[in-house]
């Protein structure tokens, strides 16, 4: 409860501290799940954008400008992102929107090209990177459906039986985040030779997912990627413990992490997890402000990847920002973003580049695995920057 | 001198309104309305078209549920079709606003009709589990039947067209939604004075006897499930136009809950009441949100939780109003003009 209280303190103290502060030019619209679905991930990424725009704001902010951040919680319901999306663009008058959900990010892509208004979304749905269909979407990492074809890409090398052909399944939910890759994974399932034997489909929010897992269990695969949130994927985890399945899952990064071993206990045991961006407290340079917030400002409450995800949205779109010099404009702030060659987030991320061609940051991923309760590094995968795969 | 309920002819016997009075109040409510948008900020207008095309919402289950007595909780399912015959017919088709709503509100009474068959055999909870699988039967086509309906990612609804006008911002939508509730008020009223609405508050009351007076009670409740979806498929229609996109997640069966909350709050069986209603249920998350971003600058360490604590407050909120006003805020509303009538006497 204390670290509720604290974690929510930040979050209130600084929504209170953004509707009062006054001569702030760089406005900056935060849409942010703290109630729905999603948000036993979301609450993470939110606090790291609140006080990594804090941190910049106590060194002098970016040009010597204050950021602005209008942060609002509109519990992963479409309807409410786009009414927050209209008060962002006519109230506010923000240049850059850093966004959540697949359904709303694809939802407002249209507006956002319209508004030219760039949108940095945590979602990292595949159909967001041709710059041709939407020009004014980004995000920080690879995409979903890189991240299925590395997956599967792991899963055909780490296969070591040769009398057959490795057995695949999808788990998703049914929403567009769910569903976001499993067209590019039933594409890249074919080209690698790969047999996929079963798709199930959970709802965004349930109890018990038995029938879904008696289904998989007949069409017994050895791997199996699910596309949905933590706390559905624990409850998915357990409920294969005790069906004793043998499948090797993989997990997509807003479904596996630190919390994972936590609510699912042993049934996290050797579960892979996609990781755009590194664990918390890994030795890289980029982790040092984070771990040194953390130790200025105690408890230490969000000690989880996802802080380190929304930490180094903040890097990005700051660079950007910075690189946009006078030209803060929506337009202006999209063209510094697609300035961005292999930049170095100190090592949080692979490095992160932007075309006018291309909205994919990287097509390189790392993977870990659950080891007695900890998240340990795998390796970091890549699969080819394809033209045939941009927008899939 | 004039007491009580004094008419002489059948033509005053008929009015809606008595006096002079309320027809100045109307008068003046909707010159306050038409000059409402240029006073509103984006964000509020976005809300005062949201609480516009609740009303519309609000009476079409009021007329089924409060004046017919046949408990919906399908309502969401209605708005979903009417919203996704709008996308396709202005989206897909191109046809202007002024033909796709009312064309859209037919489909939907049509469709409500069907999933009204249930009420001739079954009533009160069981009525309530017919019409929650009509819910989840719209829901899923409409989540998977991706060719009508654009599947998961939706479908995204032009802006509507007076000629060479275009109405794409809130405040131009503002006057077709206002006109489509004045509308649809105007006609709910006059219903419940003819002999269909009287039939149908009879059905409510006792259908027995009203089938031995001869109320034909098949027609009449497919009629009540039609009258009310082609009020949904209008407030769909509209919401398709405010929201620019519809997806399968506009439509969750919480909001069948909060139509079903507009109506009893405001007053089941009142047109008014769907008004105060769908009214009160709108601003509600809208005020509390601004009371809580207000309070948190004073005194944060009481707010903790705060985006859950909201969520309490609304919960609360409701049990409290039903606690304290069962009939609505419609009974609410005469208790205080007839204090005011005959003020100072007390009665």
């Amino acid at each position: 409860m204390q670290r509720v209280l604290a974690r929510s303190l930040v979050v209130v103290a600084v929504l209170g501290l953004s509707a009062v502060s006054a001569a702030a030019q760089i406005k900056i619209g935060g849409l942010f799940d703290l109630t729905g679905v999603t948000s036993e991930v979301g609450k993470a990424f939110a606090q790291a954008v609140i006080d990594h725009v804090g941190l910049l704001n106590e060194q002098g902010g970016i040009n010597g400008q204050r950021i602005e951040l209008s942060a609002v919680d509109y519990g992963y319901k479409i309807p409410q992102a786009v009414a927050t999306y209209k008060k962002f663009k006519d109230d506010d008058k923000v240049i850059l929107i850093n966004g959540w959900g697949t359904g709303d990010t694809e939802a407002l892509k249209e507006f956002v090209s319209k508004d030219q208004i760039p949108y940095i979304s945590a979602s990292y749905s595949g159909h967001l990177t041709d710059p041709t269909k939407t020009p004014y979407n980004f995000f920080v990492g690879a995409s979903y459906s890189d991240q299925i074809r590395i997956f599967l890409q792991y899963a055909k090398e780490s296969w070591k039986d040769a009398s057959r052909k490795p057995r695949v399944a999808f788990i998703y939910s049914d929403n567009p985040y769910g569903k976001a890759p499993i067209g590019a994974g039933r594409q890249y399932v074919k080209e690698l030779g790969l047999e996929l034997v079963d798709e199930e489909v959970v709802p965004p929010s349930f109890q018990d997912s038995t029938s879904q897992l008696l289904n998989l269990q007949k069409a017994n695969p050895d791997f199996a990627y699910v596309n949905t949130t933590t706390s559905w994927v624990a409850l998915i985890l357990r409920d294969a413990q005790k069906l004793g399945l043998k499948t090797k899952f993989g997990i997509n990064p807003y479904g596996c992490g630190e919390l994972l071993p936590k609510v699912a206990k042993e049934a996290a045991e050797g579960t892979l997890c996609m990781m755009p961006n590194v664990a918390y407290g890994e030795n890289v340079p980029g982790m040092k402000a984070i771990l040194d917030l953390h130790k200025a400002k105690a408890p230490q409450v969000n000690t989880d990847n996802l802080y380190v995800r929304g930490w180094v949205y903040v890097t990005v779109w700051s660079e950007a920002v910075k690189r946009a010099g006078g030209e803060l404009t929506g337009p202006g702030v999209k063209k510094a973003l697609e300035s961005l060659r292999n930049f170095d987030t100190g090592g949080l991320t692979p490095p992160i580049s932007y075309t006018a061609e291309d909205h994919r940051p990287t097509t390189r991923c790392a993977i870990y695995e659950v080891k007695a309760g900890k998240m340990a590094r795998v390796g970091e995968y890549e699969v080819p920057r394809k033209k045939e795969w941009l927008g899939l | 001198m004039r007491c009580g309920g004094f008419r002489t002819t059948y033509v005053a016997d008929d009015q809606i309104f008595e006096t002079v009075y309320p027809k100045i109040g109307i008068a003046v409510l909707g010159l306050a309305l038409a000059v409402l948008p240029g006073l509103l900020t984006s964000y509020w207008l976005d809300v005062v078209n949201r609480i516009g095309i609740a009303i519309v919402g609000a009476v079409g289950l009021n007329i089924l549920t409060g004046f017919a007595g046949q408990i919906s909780i399908g309502h969401a399912a209605f708005l979903a079709v009417g919203g996704y015959a709008t996308a396709n017919l202005a989206g897909r088709e191109g046809w202007p606003f002024w033909l796709v709503l009312p064309v859209a509100g037919l489909v939907t009474a049509l469709v409500g009709m069907v999933f009204g068959v249930p009420s001739l055999r079954l009533k009160g909870l069981y009525l309530a589990m017919a019409t929650l699988a009509a819910h989840f039967i719209v829901e899923f086509t409409v989540q998977h039947w991706d060719g009508l309906t654009g599947g998961v990612a939706g479908m995204s609804v032009p802006p509507p067209r007076l000629g060479a006008l275009s109405l794409d911002t809130d405040a131009r939508l503002f006057y077709v939604i206002f006109a489509v509730v004045v509308g649809g008020v105007a006609f709910a009223t006059n219903l419940f004075r003819t002999r269909v609405g009287r039939a149908f508050v009879a059905i409510r009351d006792r259908d027995v006897s009203a089938e031995v007076l001869g109320v034909n009670i098949f027609r009449h409740k497919l009629l009540a499930f039609g009258v009310s979806s082609f009020y949904a498929g209008l407030a769909g229609g509209l919401l398709a136009y405010q929201a620019k996109i519809i997806t399968p997640e506009n439509f969750p069966i919480g909001v069948a809950i909060d139509y079903l909350a507009m109506i009893i709050i405001g007053g089941l069986g009142s047109v008014l009441g769907s008004v105060f209603g769908a009214v009160f249920m709108t601003l509600l998350p809208e005020v509390l949100r601004l009371g809580f971003t207000a309070l948190s600058g004073l005194s944060p360490k009481l707010i903790g939780a705060f985006a859950s604590i909201r969520e309490g407050v609304f919960g609360l909120l409701i049990i409290l109003f039903l606690i304290f006003e069962p009939d609505g805020l419609a009974a609410r509303w005469r208790t205080v003009k007839d204090y005011f009538r005959v003020w100072p006497f007390a009665y």
